[in-house]
């Protein structure tokens, strides 16, 4: 894609939870890329399986959870790349590092990663400077002192006031947002190149996540770090990232650079989640959220996966499942472009300068027949009901 | 940024769609159906049930027996057997040598001992006879009525009060609750064997009292538990808002707290009838159980004592009847506890 | 808020409860059928002795007042005269006291040093052939009489194999002399080791299993949390997340459970007592109840109920210790 290799590289990743009730397809087939110092978005709602994706870059999905296809490179090595054994069955290819090596060479020396719930992340039975400290000693080549000089010099500049006192301090002695600033110390303390942030502000309240989005920028521009920021919220999105990847129900249904994705929107998901969020110009009742939920990932439905939601549904979406592509010429159909660019012509542009080519799921952008296609309305405004019933039996799936 | 939205925040409460689809667990109340559903589906939970189901069977038709054995003998039959029978599956297969008066243990089938050494046990006596004579099995069956009535009153009993005890406590703090949990801590204090001997000894040496001393000194894990879910469920706001609708205290326990708490007392409970069978079974090996004639694998095993070297398999049934029969109500416990909540630990 | 005066209000929360376990026994054995003067005196005393031993024991006093006589006298270490042993409770208990100790403590550290390592490697290899073996060795465990257990141990190792002794238990600390066979300490301390060992897996396999249980439930839970999630990501070898950050998590439920265990232990020491024919305290309160020994019953439950709080109180403080959260929500 672009002329140098990127830091991160994901390709059809695809991972699955092999439960009792049957197969999820967390993940399916996703393929992204993050370059030295940039901040990538995931976003989607929950189930979207964004939190899987980015724990699977890692290799932290635990059981029943299993890899089961797809390649992931960072730095030229190989993190994950399953193949397919000649009868079938998975195997590990030679290139893919040992779980040794991703432990010694990979986890916390060059990928940090930053959890949702800053209550549950830091171990209550320890103190917090011993805990960053810890990290700091198994991740460089430092003695214990100069660990604990990092550890308190990094929780300073997070913000923590008097890091000297608050070193001996227990976990339950900070609140939601400190314990926060702290799990980002510890990642930054490493000295990594690239944190992967999986929901970290959901559990904070506004003012607090403001504040911690502040300070990640501040310091991602001082330590020039790469970021794999997973959320649900677009106005996170629009704050911090550089590119986006928009996820439904296991799969990227369009990436973008983060202008291209708010200016130049194109999948009817994005466009729906974008719609949902409040504005101060705008009424609650304009507010416009996005009907029914999303489907099981066990069974997820046939052609596009979105057609049961999506207001722009035809006939045709219900049988092709789209092809991930720049939107083809012409065949904007629905009008969304603005200032009439062609957007392949965009997404040649975009990777010749080494930023996110816009590439997007949905037949509409393809020359599948969606013009000719009977609309599905009907099925969609039926969703809701049918989504919650499916989702009654669903409860226990899990 | 402050009016950020949260997509995920849909209306519908329904929604519980995780994003770790292996982290999500069953929910704990989605009605009987369901439950049921789940229990049927747990192995663990059904062997258990099979397990009781058989014990039960057992006692019934044991007691039936037993209830027609009085009855016949009201009218001079089995007088000439000349042994002290218990009923009448004992009475017709009491051991012919009864009448020597040295002590008469036929090993079980096909085996021999050394008190008949060259002389192996029949199918007579399938599990062999007691020092008595009497058919060891047919004992071991009357023993099953003893265990489960036993344990399932006694617990009843300790469930009842407990939850009273808890919920009262949990419900109105402060002193109340200190006084009541103290009370509770003080009977935990004393060894349950001990607390229930002295109890007995104070009011009567009989099973009636072995089940509510029994009873009374489980009382306080039932009332711990009930307390913890009390203090729990005082806090959510359906509980606030039925008090600020002037809900009477005596219907929000009823209404909210005790539906609430069924699940984990249910399993508790069937644990907990495990339990109260192993002490009975203590208390009737030191003589403070069911008394003679009356047959309990605690006596069964007290009596077998002196017979254990020239006769193992008198000491070795009741205890393996103890085991298989506390294992069952162990297996359904920990399958309910599985298939209600599975967050429910200990 | 600090550690010391947590061990205070613990230490203060006791006293009622030992005040409880008095009252309790006491008011029991008062209700006890049978007049301890015709105990002592045989079925028909004279008018006249009965009136001097009413006397003599203020036995013709009111309850209560006796009661509160009883428990000033017991905060001097005078919990009375036994009517059977005819010498002091107190020296007696003093006797048996540690036999039972001794027997408590093996039993503990048996249960200890299997369950931890067992619970811990049921939780590691969950669902797999190691685990459902321990799984199934717990639940007999919980399932199995003790005292059947003793019987069982005895036939076996005992009578038919001949190789442990299943009565005349040898305490470490009885003279080197009073010992057959024995010419020096180790002589005596080895003797004691293998009377100990059949009564120890007798009391000890209940505790055992019950402890695996809650070993592997609890272990299981802390090794699905996000700190020990986070860990493995940040590169933490499994074995320093089970030693160090899953270790410490998993034992707080253990030692909770640790100090409620101590009170049917010493009901199960009660029944290991008779089946081994040890001189405890177990067999003290059976002899002093089957005789109708009032003073002994009530100072014997009364040390019962003394070394179940103590116990309780060492586990909340170690508790306390492991999870700096206890003393500081006290605080609150």
């Amino acid at each position: 894609m672009s002329q140098s290799e990127p830091l991160l590289r994901v390709e059809n990743l695809k991972t699955q939870f092999f439960t009792e009730e049957g197969t999820v397809r967390a993940v399916d087939g996703v393929s992204f890329e993050v370059g030295e110092g940039e901040l990538v978005g995931l976003v989607g709602e929950s189930g979207a399986g964004k939190s899987v994706a980015a724990q699977s870059i890692m290799r932290l999905v635990e059981e029943p959870g299993r890899i089961v296809d797809g390649t992931v490179t960072y730095k030229g090595r190989t993190l994950v790349d399953i193949e397919r054994g000649p009868d079938g069955d998975l195997r590990e290819s030679e290139a893919m590092l040992s779980r040794r090596e991703m432990r010694t060479d990979i986890r916390g020396t060059e990928i940090a990663i930053i959890f949702q719930d800053p209550m549950e992340s830091l171990n209550p039975v320890f103190t917090v400077g011993g805990q960053v400290r810890e990290f700091i000693e198994l991740n460089r080549d430092v003695s214990g002192a100069e660990a604990e000089e990092i550890a308190i010099d990094m929780l300073r500049e997070v913000g923590i006031p008097e890091p000297v006192k608050r070193y001996d301090e227990y976990p339950h002695q900070f609140s939601g947002g400190m314990r926060q600033r702290v799990l980002i110390a510890m990642a930054l303390a490493c000295e990594p190149s690239l944190i992967i942030a999986d929901e970290p502000t959901t559990a904070l309240d506004v003012t607090v996540e403001g504040q911690i989005l502040d300070l990640v920028d501040d310091l991602q521009e001082k330590y020039d770090t790469a970021f794999v920021w997973v959320t649900h919220d677009m106005g996170v999105v629009a704050e911090i990232c550089d590119s986006v990847n928009v996820m439904y129900l296991g799969e990227v249904i369009e990436q973008a650079d983060v202008d291209d994705l708010f200016h130049d929107t194109k999948h009817p998901y994005t466009r729906a989640l974008l719609r949902s969020i409040p504005r101060p110009d705008r009424t609650v009742e304009s507010l416009d959220p996005i009907g029914g939920v999303m489907p099981e990932a066990i069974n997820p439905p046939s052609g596009c996966r979105f057609h049961t939601r999506c207001p722009d549904a035809r006939e045709v979406c219900r049988e092709v499942h789209p092809t991930h592509a720049p939107p083809e010429e012409g065949a904007d159909a629905a009008g969304a472009g603005n200032d009439g660019a062609r957007p392949a012509d965009a997404a040649r542009a975009a990777e010749a300068d080494g930023r996110q080519p816009h590439l997007v799921s949905c037949v509409k952008y393809e020359s599948v027949g969606y013009e000719h296609s009977e609309s599905l309305e009907a099925e969609a405004t039926g969703a809701f009901a049918g989504g919650l019933a499916e989702m009654r039996g669903g409860e226990r799936d899990e | 940024m402050a009016t950020t939205p949260d997509i995920e925040n849909e209306p519908s409460p329904d929604r519980e769609f995780n994003e770790e689809p292996a982290a999500e667990q069953p929910k704990a109340r989605v009605g009987w159906q369901y439950t049921l559903s789940q229990v049927r589906r747990d192995p663990t939970a059904m062997s258990g049930l099979v397990v009781i189901g058989v014990a039960t069977l057992v006692a019934v038709v044991s007691f039936v027996d037993g209830v027609l054995f009085a009855y016949l003998a009201g009218f001079g039959a089995f007088a000439s057997l000349g042994v002290e029978q218990y009923a009448i599956a004992e009475a017709l297969w009491v051991s012919p040598i009864a009448e020597t008066g040295a002590p008469i243990l036929r090993p079980p089938a096909f085996l021999t001992n050394e008190l008949y050494p060259g002389e192996p046990g029949t199918l007579a006596h399938p599990l062999g006879t007691d020092h008595r004579g009497r058919d060891l099995l047919v004992r071991l069956f009357y023993g099953t009525r003893i265990a489960i009535t036993v344990g399932i009153v006694s617990t009843g009993l300790a469930m009842v009060l407990g939850m009273v005890v808890g919920s009262v406590a949990g419900y109105y703090g402060g002193l109340v609750d200190d006084a009541l949990m103290r009370g509770a801590e003080t009977l935990y204090a004393i060894p349950f064997l001990v607390l229930v001997i002295v109890f007995m000894v104070a009011f009567g040496r009989n099973l009636t009292f072995a089940m509510i001393g029994v009873g009374v000194a489980t009382i306080p894990t039932f009332a711990r538990l009930i307390r913890s879910r009390v203090l729990s469920v005082r806090e959510e706001e359906y509980v606030d808002a039925a008090r600020a609708a002037g809900v009477r205290d005596r219907n929000i326990i009823m209404r909210h707290v005790i539906p609430n708490s069924f699940a984990p007392v249910l399993v508790q409970a069937t644990l907990q009838v495990g339990v109260s069978i192993l002490i009975v079974a203590g208390l009737s090996f030191l003589g403070y159980g069911a008394q003679p004639p009356t047959p309990s694998w605690g006596q069964m095993l007290s009596n077998s004592r002196d017979y254990m070297l020239p006769n193992p398999w008198f000491s070795i049934w009741p205890g393996l009847a103890i085991l298989a029969t506390v294992v069952g109500f162990n297996l359904l416990g920990d399958g309910l506890r599985d298939a209600l909540d599975p967050r429910i630990n200990n | 808020m600090g550690r010391a005066q947590y061990t205070i209000r613990r230490i203060l929360q006791a006293v009622p409860v030992l005040l409880g376990v008095a009252a309790i026994t006491y008011f029991l054995m008062e209700a006890m059928p049978g007049d301890p003067v015709s105990i002592m005196l045989g079925p028909s005393p004279s008018a006249a002795q009965a009136e001097a031993i009413r006397a003599k024991y203020g036995l013709n006093r009111p309850v209560w007042v006796r009661f509160l006589n009883y428990l000033i006298d017991a905060v001097r270490l005078d919990l009375g005269q036994s009517i059977y042993y005819k010498v002091p409770v107190t020296r007696k208990i003093a006797e048996r006291l540690p036999v039972t100790l001794l027997l408590l403590a093996s039993s503990f550290t048996f249960a200890i040093l299997t369950a931890v390592p067992l619970g811990i490697i049921s939780a590691k290899r969950r669902n797999k052939p190691t685990d459902h073996v321990s799984r199934v060795v717990a639940l007999l465990g919980v399932s199995t009489p003790s005292f059947w257990i003793g019987l069982m141990l005895i036939i076996v190792f005992a009578y038919r194999l001949d190789v442990l002794p299943a009565t005349n238990l040898i305490l470490p600390w009885a003279p080197v002399g009073s010992v057959d066979g024995a010419d020096s300490r180790v002589d005596v301390l080895a003797a004691a080791g293998r009377h100990l060992l059949l009564p120890t897996l007798s009391l000890g396999t209940l505790q055992m299993a019950a402890l695996t249980r809650i070993e592997r439930s609890s272990m299981l839970e802390v090794l699905g949390q996000e700190y020990v999630k986070l860990a493995r990501a940040y590169g933490v070898s499994e074995f320093t997340i089970l030693r160090k950050h899953a270790f410490r998590n998993a034992q707080l439920p253990l030692i909770t459970l640790l100090g409620l265990q101590l009170t049917s232990a010493i009901g199960g020491a009660v029944l290991t007592e008779t089946v081994f024919s040890i001189n405890g305290m177990g067999r003290l309160i059976i002899t002093a109840i089957n005789n109708q020994d009032f003073a002994l019953v009530t100072g014997t439950t009364l040390v019962f109920g003394f070394v179940f709080v103590v116990g309780v109180i060492v586990t909340d403080l170690s508790y306390a210790y492991v999870d700096p959260r206890v003393t500081f929500e006290e605080a609150e």
